[in-house]
C-alpha cells in the first residue's frame, strides 16, 4: 500500500524508490537512491525535481516492491549465457551476455511474459551477435508496489523450457570450401569466392580446413563433398551452380553425395537461390552468385546460427521472409539495420 | 490419468469434433485434478470426491465433463452460466477448490506459439498444446459453500407448488406469500405460454411390436386443444 505525504513532512523517512533526475543531453539517473533517508537539505532539491509529495510504502502481505519484483522477473527470464546483478536502477534490471555468442530469444515466451499486466521486458533482436558483457535485455515491474502472484506467474512463464533469454556460444568449427564452375576450374576467370568466404568463416574464429575446386560435373562435385566430409569438415560451403542454367549441377552433386534434407531457395534478397542441405548432421550451404556482389546476404544471417549449433530447416528459411529484404543502401550499416531482424 | 493425447482424442470423439476447446478443456481438467489431488477422478473411489462448476456452455465444457467424469445427473457437474471460460474443481474430501480461468492472452499468443500453422482454429489448436499452463490459465484458490441440498445423493426435500401442484425437489421452489411456488409459475421461467397437448399414439410403450420409433417419427399428429 502506498501513502502519499508532502515532501516537507517526509524528513526522516526512507525513500521507497529511486528518484530520477533528467538533465537533457547531460544526465539521466538516480538523484536519490531507494532507501535514502530524507533530510532537511533534500527538500529543495526534491522540489526542483518536481517532487512535492513522496510515497511511503507499507507493504501488505501479498505485495512486493518493484525492486523485489525486478529480481524475480530477471531470475525467470535469464537462461544460459546470461549474467545479471541484483542491483536494480530505477526499478530496472539489465541482463548481459556472459559469453560471446548469438542471442536466443524465445519470442513466444517473451510475448506471453509481456502480456502479463505490470511487467515488461525489452530485448535486442533474436540471433544478434554479442560479445561478453553486452546488454541483451532489460526488465522491470511497472508500478512501485504490486501483488506478488502475477509477478511470480510472469517469472514462471519466462522460465519455461530453457528460459526466455539466452546467449548461445558460436563454436569454432572446421569448414571446407568447394568452389564449383568450369570457368573457374579451367582458369578462364579468377575465383573471388574463396578469399571472401574464408574471411567470413575466420571472422568467427573458425578455420578453413580445405578449399576444393570442381568443374560443373555432378560426379566430381560429389567426390569433392565426400573428401571434405572424410577430412573432418563440420561445415561445407559450396559456391556456383546454384542457378537455373543447364550447367548448374551443384545441387545434383550435393544430392548424390548423400544429402537427405535439402532446402533450395530462401525468402531473402539477396540470397533467393541459397541452399541448405545436411549429410549426417553436417550442414552444407550453397552460396549463389549474389554472395560475390553483395557485402551481406542470407549467408550472413544463416552462418552464425549454424555455428551456434542451430538446425536450419525449411521453417527457419521461410521465416527469414519478414525483414529479409536488403535495401541495398549506399553505405551498408549491417548489423545496425533491419535486414534479417524479423525472425 | 490417461495421457493428454488419449484424453484429447476421446474428448473430441465424444464432443463430435477436435477443436481448440477440447485442448483447453482437457488441459484445464488435468490441471484442476492435479491441484486438488485426484489422479483418477472417474474411478469408483474418487468419483464421489469431485464436484466441478463449469462456467461456459462451450466446447471446452464437454471436455471437462469427459476428463473428470462429472455428470449433471450425478450432481457432480454444476453449470454456472457466467459466459466465462472457467471451471472450478472441488475436492469434497479435503474441501479444497481451485477456479481455473482460461486466459484471453492465450488467444492473442497463438500466432507466437504456432507461427508455422495457417488458419486461426488450427493455429490455436496447436498453440494450446504447446503453451505452458502458466500462459493458458490463471488459477485462484476459492471457497465454495455447497449447500446440503446441492450435494450428490438422494433428494433432500420435496415440496408441492401451491399454484399448479408440481413437485419441486431440493429447495428449487420460490416462496411467495409464504407458499412454495415452482419456477414456471413465476415470471422467471425460461419458457412462456405453456399449454398442454395430446398426440397420436399416446398409448405407445417401449418394445411395441407394431410401431417402433422410426415408424412413428413421421406419423405423429399433435393435437392442440
Amino acid at each position: 500500500m502506498l501513502k502519499k505525504v508532502p515532501v516537507q513532512k517526509a524528513v526522516g523517512t526512507r525513500l521507497a524508490h529511486d528518484i530520477t533526475e533528467i538533465r537533457p543531453g547531460e544526465f539521466k539517473g538516480a538523484a536519490f537512491k531507494k532507501g535514502h533517508t530524507v533530510c532537511d537539505d533534500d527538500i529543495c532539491r526534491l522540489q526542483k525535481l518536481g517532487k512535492n509529495h513522496l510515497y511511503l510504502v507499507d507493504l501488505e502481505e501479498d505485495e512486493i516492491h518493484e525492486n523485489q519484483a525486478a529480481k524475480i522477473l530477471a531470475n525467470g527470464l535469464a537462461g544460459v549465457g546470461i549474467d545479471w546483478q541484483d542491483d536494480p536502477k530505477e526499478g530496472k534490471i539489465t541482463l548481459h551476455a556472459a559469453i560471446d555468442g548469438i542471442i536466443s530469444i524465445n519470442i513466444a515466451s517473451l510475448a506471453a511474459f509481456n502480456m502479463i499486466d505490470e511487467v515488461m521486458c525489452a530485448t535486442q533482436h533474436n540471433h544478434s551477435l554479442v560479445k561478453k558483457g553486452d546488454l541483451v535485455a532489460a526488465t522491470r515491474a511497472i508500478p512501485l508496489v504490486m501483488k506478488r502472484a502475477p509477478i511470480e506467474r510472469a517469472a514462471m512463464i519466462a522460465a519455461t523450457g530453457e528460459g526466455t533469454i539466452a546467449v548461445k556460444p558460436v563454436k569454432n568449427i572446421k569448414a571446407g570450401l568447394i568452389i564449383t564452375g568450369s570457368e573457374v576450374y579451367n582458369g578462364l576467370i579468377k575465383d573471388g569466392f574463396a578469399p571472401l568466404l574464408s574471411k567470413k568463416i575466420e571472422d568467427f574464429g573458425s578455420q578453413i580446413l580445405s578449399v576444393e575446386y570442381a568443374p560443373d560435373d555432378t560426379k566430381l562435385i560429389k567426390q569433392a563433398i565426400i573428401r571434405c566430409l572424410d577430412s573432418g569438415c563440420e561445415l561445407i560451403l559450396l559456391t556456383g551452380g546454384m542457378s537455373v542454367d543447364p550447367d548448374d549441377v551443384t545441387r545434383a552433386g550435393i544430392r548424390q553425395a548423400g544429402a537427405i534434407e535439402m532446402h533450395y531457395g530462401t525468402a531473402v534478397l539477396p540470397g533467393a537461390m541459397f541452399l541448405v542441405a545436411y549429410i549426417n548432421d553436417i550442414p552444407l550451404l550453397g552460396v549463389p552468385a549474389c554472395g560475390l556482389h553483395h557485402k551481406i546476404t542470407v549467408l550472413d544471417l544463416v552462418l552464425p546460427r549454424i555455428m551456434a549449433g542451430e538446425h536450419i530447416g525449411k521453417k527457419e528459411l521461410a521465416f527469414f521472409g519478414h525483414g529479409g529484404l536488403c535495401m541495398d543502401c549506399k553505405e551498408c550499416t549491417y548489423p545496425h539495420c533491419p535486414f534479417g531482424k524479423g525472425v | 490419468m490417461e495421457s493428454f493425447d488419449t484424453l484429447v482424442n476421446e474428448a473430441a470423439r465424444i464432443h463430435g469434433h477436435l477443436c481448440p476447446g477440447q485442448v483447453i478443456g482437457v488441459r484445464m481438467s488435468m490441471l484442476g485434478c492435479r491441484l486438488i489431488g485426484l489422479d483418477e477422478p472417474k474411478c469408483h473411489d474418487q468419483i464421489k470426491k469431485l464436484i466441478v462448476y463449469i462456467e461456459m456452455d462451450r466446447c471446452a465444457g464437454d471436455a471437462v465433463a469427459y476428463v473428470t467424469g462429472v455428470k449433471l445427473g450425478r450432481r457432480s457437474l454444476k453449470f454456472a452460466d457466467y459466459g466465462i471460460m472457467a471451471a472450478t474443481f472441488i475436492n469434497l474430501e479435503t474441501n479444497i477448490a481451485f477456479r481455473i480461468v482460461s486466459t484471453e492472452e492465450a488467444r492473442a499468443l497463438a500466432p507466437f506459439y504456432a507461427p508455422d500453422i495457417a488458419g486461426k482454429s488450427a493455429q490455436q489448436l496447436e498453440a494450446y498444446k504447446l503453451m505452458p499452463d502458466s500462459v493458458l490459465f490463471r488459477v485462484q484458490e476459492v471457497i465454495v459453500k455447497l449447500k446440503d441440498h446441492d450435494m450428490p445423493g438422494p433428494t433432500r426435500k420435496k415440496v408441492t407448488c401451491a399454484r399448479c401442484g408440481q413437485v419441486v425437489r431440493d429447495h428449487r421452489e420460490v416462496i411467495i406469500d409464504n407458499n412454495p411456488v415452482c419456477r414456471p409459475c413465476t415470471d422467471d421461467a425460461y419458457f412462456s405460454d405453456a399449454r398442454e397437448i395430446t398426440w397420436e399414439h399416446m398409448d405407445w410403450v417401449p418394445n411395441n411390436k407394431v410401431n417402433n420409433f422410426n415408424t412413428l417419427l413421421n406419423n405423429t399428429t399433435i393435437k392442440r386443444s
